[in-house]
């Protein structure tokens, strides 16, 4: 289901160089007295991306999100957040954000629509915006759910509630901190439905996760530890990051001796061959998949050999962002 | 324009999800409106406005005399004290008394007579079992006011006494009048020495007579000099009377100070005299001793429209005291729980600004402390017939002033408040303070005076005296105490401002 999505996206995927940044940050670093949640973390985020912040639990991806959000000041550095820093913003740039924060933080005792009508009156929209509310509800599926009272709705719905809260008054850059954490997987997709359908309508998300294969979803993926941005790329550009390459299987008719393993090393664009996983088959790095394989297919048909397959292999994200973190921690 | 109704709507948000969070939570409204009033009905039917009253026993030395006047005086000493009998056995009183059974003992003084002979007050001693310092202050007065009841019992039995020795004044006056009478008669027969005879009879009769009258009046020349308008006249005529008897019947013993004709003369005026004296000294004689002993009664009258019973007295500053602690309470929890449930994380990143958070809070929860207070008051006056003498447009003014200030406090608290149990226990603390300083319970009167400080920090005291004053004696608004609220209110609603500015408004570092 991830590498569906990673097609999408690669299919969909705009040239960010050219793209103005909504949000930029140069060397912030926060501290909480002796405590450094966040530490010298740069980046930019284009207007109209999926920016995924990624890292485990006390990583620093909510203290980031709540730099940018105005929330927390930068002890060090420089956020700007739709050009201006966050601390310095007026009702006008607030009206164009949407936060919707890890817990749910709206009222237990008020009903789905109630809670919602709260949050529109908190941006000041006009008191004629019952169609807008129904619309917000029918997108996130809980329209039925309106009368519900807060706290007797599950945590799910909660979390859509939370969504459509953010959304209500139409922002056009999107925080979101960990907004699957604790849902299940069906509702994840759809929430990332959700968010593809907001960045089709040129909004800008900026969506912390603990989910590592969700970084597939997003056009640009920051990954944190202990406080620091490890790296930051596209999908794809994380997994090349990783393993320094692209990964290939092939898988022969017959048995792969040694010399045959010392000519595909030979062969322009092969780094190196990673595992054999069976007589007949390798596992290679390579430079780039697509522009290797011909020139694979090339050698065997000199040699003889008959390729069964030959397909690049896409390791899971979860693979990609231990690799990362441990080259992190080995690098010091 | 558009930022006005854009700051209209921000604040709308918190004045309806205020109003609905109550609203949702029916068995509150029914607690704040009808806790008060069954609190007040029921206190109004269970207070007894009379002192209480003491089991009391009586200890004497044994073969005391005292005992049987005890016995005969104690049970109708009055209402306050049960008689429970005397004893001689100190220990085993003493032993019930520290088991609940007597609330008092009062061991009577061993040798009250030679102690009063050696010039010194012999001693009632009450032996209690009280640690409450107003039960103890009541014993004190209870054995201060039977004492008083003894010994002007004491006093009325002396003054019976004398008042029965000037009995004889009237025979000691008609003796005189008799001897006068017969002076008279041997001087108009020329008997001489009759009447001689009769003189000194009646020269005897009289000096008796000028002794008796000096006691009578005496005790109301005494009376008439301490308390009453200073020289007694009346006293000093009949002296005056008494002394021109003495003077003719002395000479009517000389028989060289006229012929008998003008001493029979003389003679018929001393009976005159005589019959004019017994005349106005009856009068006197006919005072009851304990009016003599007790001149004076006090008789207490208002000048208030009415006297209130102690429920209703007590009614507008529950009204008071209630509205604070609901504001300050509901106030209190209001922003610590969103902190609690991180919404404020919201209003940091939305448009909200901190006024419009907490115009939006105030006019909510004016508006529902506005509804119990009108519903309270609706019930106090037409169920409990609690009257409002005054204008029901100051009253509300006086409950806006209340809400007012009472919210302001209960912001602040809310904003200083980590948790919500930290805020409860603050609002708590503000309700014990009141309870115990805004007067309440006691007047501010018995409060020194730098601590009265405190008292007029707490919008109950203002609204106490301010309601009370309105509907028990219809007066207007006293603008200075009404002032003083809303300086308290206006005080610490701008701290409240400052505080949730920095909480909502600003990041933090």
């Amino acid at each position: 289901m991830a590498f569906m999505y990673q097609a999408e996206n690669q299919r969909s995927k705009p040239e960010w160089g050219n793209s103005s940044h909504v949000i930029e940050v140069t060397n912030v670093t926060k501290r909480f007295g002796g405590e450094t949640a966040v530490e010298n973390v740069s980046f930019y985020v284009p207007e109209g991306s999926i920016f995924g912040f990624i890292g485990p639990s006390g990583s620093g991806k909510t203290t980031t999100i709540r730099i940018l959000t105005g929330v927390y000041r930068p002890t060090e550095g420089e956020a700007l957040v739709l050009g201006t820093p966050p601390s310095k913003f007026n009702q006008a740039k607030r009206a164009r954000l949407g936060y919707m924060p890890q817990l749910f933080v709206l009222y237990p005792n008020l009903t789905v629509w109630e809670n919602l009508n709260f949050a529109a009156s908190l941006y000041g929209m006009s008191l004629s915006r019952k169609k807008t509310l129904k619309e917000i509800l029918e997108f996130v599926e809980l329209y039925e759910h309106r009368g519900k009272i807060a706290r007797n709705i599950s945590g799910g719905m909660q979390r859509r509630l939370s969504l459509a809260s953010t959304l209500v008054h139409d922002p056009e850059l999107i925080f979101l901190d960990e907004p699957t954490a604790g849902i299940d997987p069906v509702l994840r997709k759809k929430f990332w439905d959700h968010f593809k359908e907001l960045q089709n309508q040129r909004r800008t998300l900026f969506i912390t996760t603990q989910y590592v294969n969700e970084a597939a979803y997003c056009d640009l993926v920051g990954v944190m530890g202990m406080g620091r941005l490890i790296t930051i790329d596209t999908p794809d550009g994380l997994r090349h990051r990783a393993y320094q390459g692209e990964m290939i299987d092939v898988t022969a008719d017959r048995r792969l001796d040694y010399q045959m393993e010392r000519e595909i090393q030979e062969i322009p664009g092969v780094i190196r061959m990673l595992e054999r996983k069976s007589p007949n088959s390798v596992r290679l790095l390579v430079d780039q998949a697509p522009s290797v394989m011909p020139e694979i297919m090339e050698w065997a048909q000199a040699k003889g050999v008959d390729i069964k397959e030959i397909e690049e292999f896409i390791p899971p994200f979860d693979d990609v962002f231990v690799k990362l973190v441990e080259d992190q921690e080995n690098r010091g | 324009m558009g930022n006005i109704i854009g700051s209209l709507i921000r604040t709308s948000a918190f004045l309806r999800k205020e109003i609905i969070e109550i609203l949702r939570q029916p068995k509150l409204i029914l607690s704040l409106v009808l806790g008060p009033f069954f609190i007040l009905l029921i206190f109004g039917i269970g207070y007894r406005n009379e002192p209480q009253a003491l089991r009391t026993l009586f200890i004497t030395p044994e073969g005391s005399e005292l005992a049987q006047q005890i016995e005969e005086i104690a049970p109708n000493l009055g209402p306050q004290l049960i008689y429970e009998g005397v004893s001689y056995d100190a220990e085993a009183a003493l032993e019930r008394l520290q088991q609940g059974e007597l609330d008092v003992i009062v061991v009577t003084p061993a040798d009250a007579y030679d102690t009063i002979r050696s010039n010194q007050q012999a001693v009632f001693t009450l032996y209690h079992h009280e640690i409450d310092p107003f039960q103890v202050d009541y014993i004190v007065y209870f054995g201060q006011f039977y004492t008083d009841i003894v010994n002007k019992r004491i006093l009325q039995e002396i003054t019976a006494q004398s008042q029965a020795e000037a009995s004889t004044l009237q025979e000691e006056l008609s003796a005189a009048r008799e001897s006068a009478a017969a002076t008279r008669r041997a001087l108009e027969a020329g008997d001489e020495v009759a009447a001689q005879q009769n003189q000194r009879q009646l020269s005897q009769n009289v000096d008796n007579v000028s002794l008796a009258v000096g006691a009578s009046l005496g005790l109301l020349s005494s009376i008439s000099n301490t308390i009453g308008p200073g020289q007694d006249t009346e006293s000093l005529e009949i002296l005056g009377d008494l002394d021109t008897v003495q003077q003719s019947t002395n000479e009517l013993g000389d028989s060289n100070s006229g012929s008998s004709s003008s001493r029979a003369q003389k003679a018929a005026e001393v009976e005159q005299d005589l019959a004019r004296l017994e005349e106005r000294l009856v009068e006197f004689q006919n005072v009851p001793p304990d009016l003599l002993v007790s001149p004076f009664r006090s008789e207490t009258k208002s000048i208030t429209p009415f006297q209130p019973t102690p429920s209703i007295y007590f009614a507008p500053a529950v009204v008071a005291l209630l509205l604070q602690h609901l504001a300050v309470t509901f106030a209190g929890l209001s922003i610590v729980r969103e902190r609690s449930l991180g919404t404020t994380e919201l209003f940091r990143v939305s448009p909200l600004s901190s006024l419009e958070a907490l115009i939006g809070k105030y006019l909510s929860y004016m508006l529902f402390g506005g509804f119990i207070a009108a519903t309270l008051a609706l019930i106090l006056v037409y169920v409990l017939r609690i009257p409002m003498l005054g204008s029901w447009w100051n009253f509300a003014i006086v409950i806006a002033a209340i809400l007012f200030a009472s919210l302001s406090i209960g912001f602040v608290i809310s904003l200083i408040s980590d948790t919500d149990s930290q805020a409860v226990q603050y609002s708590m603390f503000v309700l014990l303070t009141s309870v115990f300083f805004s007067g309440f319970i006691m007047s501010l009167d018995l409060l020194w005076e730098p601590v009265r400080i405190i008292s007029w920090m707490l919008p109950a005291t203002y609204g106490s005296i301010l309601l009370r004053e309105i509907s028990l004696l219809g007066a207007g608004i006293d603008l200075l105490l009404l002032a003083g609220l809303l300086a308290i209110g206006l005080v610490m609603s701008i701290l409240a401002w400052l505080l949730m500015r920095r909480f909502i408004s600003s990041s933090r570092d």
